[in-house]
């Protein structure tokens, strides 16, 4: 029983589990909740990037009415320290009157209605002592972080080989602040029980806020119960514990009755981090028949004065393609401004923006075709260990791809193609994503009806997980899914890692594996123990599972099912945990490969406008074992939507003398919408993964990832202009 | 005081507080909490509901407008095909701006806007959808529509 059984099961475009509650409005959000008594908080943020508050003063708001508490660092609890987590967590907010950014929340105040709060909140009178600041990431007063994972990497000799290469490309890519803008508005329902808490709360990992959150308020862990069973998207902003959710917790205890506090659209852009801007500098070096020589890639990002950001956008180039030299580097600059955070594919989103433009510009420099020269340079084996990979299926998806698009129709003379007053262009490019998977845990029980559930405090941020692991856990166990219930969202249940870095599925689908192997055991061992039952004496390597039975292999009559074990014994369930760690690449003497893509596309470009349309996009992925092909290629598109958005739309600007989100609206902040995404052909590739039991690859991240330089690459082939910063606007494209 | 009719059953609603949006008072007072709140600014259309039949931001109406006009939202939607044809083309994610997709979609029938997917595109255009399910809730309007 370790291997997965009912394969049809698995891969088959089962519909989500949670979707009839979505489609009737049954679905609970955190912001859903309304408790007895419950009151509400609006917050008051920083109108300075850098300073200390002189003064405050919240008399009109106290009067105002309705009002039942103002909050400032004047009279605010004194919380603990975030503790130490996967990344660094915000200190507890109003713990002083220094202003770091701008948008800092400098008060709370709750009243009875949300309204009387928010017009509360706009009375209080705030003068500062203001500060000059650090907004610019070439301000040499900035501090820089160089290293800062310790994850520069450099083998070969880069120099010498840039040196001697008879071709070289040299060129800086830069991306913009994107906003991750969950549709969801973030919040907390904060409710105190005594000394018990009790949080409805939009996040993608509830036992990391529920761990902040007991030591800000100094209570033990269990003391703090965080339900997340739905939240409204995250795409990474929900991976730390932002400091409206100690807000909330310290106003329902200054009250004593439950307080929400749901955060404005504009306070998302502050209050929840956002995807860093980068500055990527990369020299190639190749052959004059483009094979590779050489890769130096550097980059630049900036972080908040008091935070930490795992972003590397250079580690793509150490695994993308196959180079003997290869030096890559990281730096951060220290600024006034909100916090930087993970959004969806962090790091690899603009690293390989950058690389898959520079390979483009090395294909035109060398006359090859932008397809061929990423075929060429594909690499067999892990570039830096010289490791297999644990499967890569790059070359399958690059090929597959092109026969779908049409690459070969293809004129390869720049603005040789043209419809009407429209230059249309072809564009390609690979993805390599990262990979990633953190310990997990899961307890699988069967019921005495013979059906099961599953729990686990991890959240479905929308991706599926619902229903992937009632699947899995069904295939596992021999039942139809639909006898499997899945309970996730409440750090209550076995401790969950967080939904991000396309690593949930691994993780929880490897400990969900574990847990039913060893339910399945103890069913057996169980068996053996009754003389009368078909299994006695049957090794558990010789069972297998199907239709709620247990039966000895290739003999389907010997058996008995998983409720008639349960009733001899007289037991209502039987439960077992499962945990899962990722596997050592050392010791399975391969390197995990993360999801592996290609993305082809066709842009048309006004010739007098500059107007810019993606007119169809084909997008090939390796994911690995595919669970649910229906719910692999919703998360396919939605990363195809973002990549559309990072590379035509989304920019968050800041104005450079206040620190000031200038956009920070929908009508300001511009992410697609239905009429600017085009046909999306969606395909997968490649074979079950061999670096985890149930052989899966995350696919919530990669889909984003190589849109941009697909489309950066179409535009050169139809206009013959290089654009190497994102978002490509059509200002850009005008002469 | 305001009488509220929200899917045929009237709500009488004190309305001493006339910055109360419909959208506000349908979540907070009439705990009807289907209908989400993306915005607060007539931008994401999360909070579509229908008023007398056409659609309406809810978050851009005060609820004391609503005397005497008849409110859908997500909870008096009967079993609408629309609803299973997003079940079974994965129209959405996370969920959250379903409601408004789905209640756009079958205003959209009404308009007759449904005819190609072109126009689909363009008139759901007000609703965003931030986990990127547009070809599949096309997908979904196309269906329905054709078997109207």
């Amino acid at each position: 029983m370790t291997t997965i059984q009912q394969p049809r099961i698995l891969g088959a475009g089962v519909n989500r589990v949670d979707g009839p509650l979505k489609v009737t409005g049954q679905a609970r959000y955190p912001n859903d909740f309304n408790l007895p008594g419950m009151a509400y908080a609006a917050v008051v943020r920083s109108t300075i990037p850098s300073g200390r508050i002189r003064r405050m003063d919240t008399t009109a708001a106290e009067k105002s009415p309705g009002v039942l508490e103002v909050i400032t660092h004047e009279n605010a609890d004194h919380l603990g320290e975030a503790p130490p987590s996967f990344v660094k967590n915000p200190q507890p907010p109003l713990q002083d009157d220094v202003i770091r950014f701008y948008g800092q929340y400098i008060a709370v105040v709750v009243a009875d209605t949300q309204q009387n709060a928010t017009a509360a909140a706009r009375r209080i009178e705030v003068e500062y002592d203001r500060h000059e600041a650090l907004l610019d990431p070439h301000d040499p007063r900035a501090e820089r972080i160089k290293d800062p994972w310790g994850e520069d990497t450099a083998w070969g000799d880069v120099r010498t080989a840039l040196n001697r290469a008879p071709v070289m490309i040299d060129q800086t890519y830069t991306t913009s602040e994107n906003t991750n803008n969950p549709l969801g508005l973030f919040t907390t329902v904060a409710s105190w029980d005594g000394d018990t808490l009790t949080l409805h709360d939009s996040n993608q990992w509830p036992n990391m806020i529920q761990q902040v959150v007991a030591a800000m308020f100094g209570v033990p862990r269990d003391a703090v119960r965080v339900l997340t069973p739905f939240v409204g998207g995250g795409f990474g902003a929900g991976l730390r514990c932002w400091s409206h959710i100690p807000l909330a917790v310290m106003a329902a205890r200054h009250v004593g009755r439950p307080v929400k506090l749901e955060l404005t659209r504009p306070e998302m852009f502050t209050g929840l981090g956002h995807r860093t801007a980068s500055i990527n500098w990369i020299r190639l070096g190749a052959t004059r028949d483009g094979r590779l020589t050489a890769i130096e890639h550097e980059s630049l990002t900036t972080l908040p004065l008091d935070g930490d950001e795992y972003e590397p956008c250079s580690s793509v180039s150490t695994w993308s393609y196959a180079s003997p030299n290869v030096t890559t580097r990281d730096q951060q600059v220290r600024l006034n401004i909100p916090w930087t955070n993970f959004m969806r594919a962090p790091g690899d989103a603009q690293g390989n923006f950058a690389l898959e433009s520079a390979i483009d510009e090395l294909a035109w420099e060398v006359g090859l075709d932008p397809l061929e020269i990423r075929l060429l340079n594909y690499a067999e084996v892990d570039p830096k260990t010289g490791r297999p990979w644990s499967s890569n299926a790059l070359r399958q998806c690059l090929e597959v791809g092109a026969r779908r698009f049409g690459w070969s129709e293809r004129n390869p003379e720049i603005r040789s193609m043209r419809d009407g007053h429209e230059l249309v262009g072809y564009g390609v490019a690979g993805v390599s994503f990262f990979w990633y998977q953190q310990p997990c845990s899961a307890r699988v029980i069967v019921k005495g009806d013979g059906s099961a559930y599953v729990r686990s405090a991890v959240t479905d941020i929308g991706t599926g997980t619902y229903t992937i692991m009632a699947q899995l856990a069904a295939g596992l166990l021999g039942l139809e899914v639909d006898q499997v219930e899945m309970q996730l969202g409440d750090s209550s249940m076995p401790v969950g890692t967080a939904a991000g870095g396309s690593g949930l599925t691994a993780a929880l689908g490897s400990a969900v594996h574990d847990a039913c192997g060893r339910l399945i055991q103890k069913f057996v061992d169980l068996a053996g123990t009754d003389p009368f039952s078909p299994l006695a004496n049957v090794p558990f390597e010789d069972i297998e599972v199907s239709e709620g039975r247990l039966f000895r292999k290739g003999e389907p009559t010997r058996g008995e099912s998983l409720a008639r074990i349960l009733a001899v014994h007289g037991l209502t369930e039987l439960s077992a945990d499962g945990n899962s760690t990722p596997n050592s690449p050392e010791q399975l003497g391969m390197t995990p490969a993360g999801a592996r893509g290609a993305r082809f596309v066709e842009v048309r470009v006004d010739e007098d406008l500059g107007r810019i349309r993606v007119a169809r996009i084909v997008t090939v992925n390796d994911g690995g074992r595919i669970l649910n092909e229906k719910l692999a290629r919703s998360q396919i598109l939605g990363g195809t939507v973002g990549g559309v958005g990072m590379a035509l739309f989304e920019e968050t600007v800041t104005d450079k003398d206040t620190g000031r989100i200038a956009n920070a609206t929908f009508g300001d902040y511009l992410i697609p919408v239905n009429a600017d995404i085009p046909d999306v052909h969606i395909e997968f590739v490649g074979e079950p993964d061999a670096f985890n039991p149930i052989g899966v690859k995350g696919v919530g991240e990669i889909g984003l990832v190589g849109v941009a330089p697909a489309i950066a690459n179409g535009i050169f082939h139809a206009t013959g202009k290089r654009i190497r910063a994102l978002p490509i606007t059509m200002d850009m494209l005008m002469d | 005081m305001t009488t509220l009719t929200v899917n045929g059953t009237e709500y009488p609603l004190d309305l001493a507080d006339p910055r109360v949006t419909l959208l506000d008072a349908l979540r907070d007072r009439l705990d009807l909490t289907g209908t989400k709140k993306g915005c607060d600014q007539g931008a994401c259309g999360a909070c579509t509901v229908l008023s007398d039949g056409r659609r309406i931001l809810a978050c851009l109406t005060l609820a004391a407008q609503c005397d005497g006009r008849e409110i859908t939202t997500i909870e008096g939607l009967e079993s609408h095909p629309m609803q299973d044809a997003f079940v079974r083309h994965d129209a959405f994610q996370c969920g959250y701006c379903t409601s408004g997709q789905i209640m756009s979609a079958v205003a959209l029938l009404g308009e007759n806007r449904a005819g190609t997917d072109a126009d689909i595109r363009e008139y759901m255009s007000g609703n965003l959808c931030r986990c990127g399910a547009y070809s599949n809730i096309v997908a979904a309007v196309r269906e329905v529509a054709r078997n109207a």
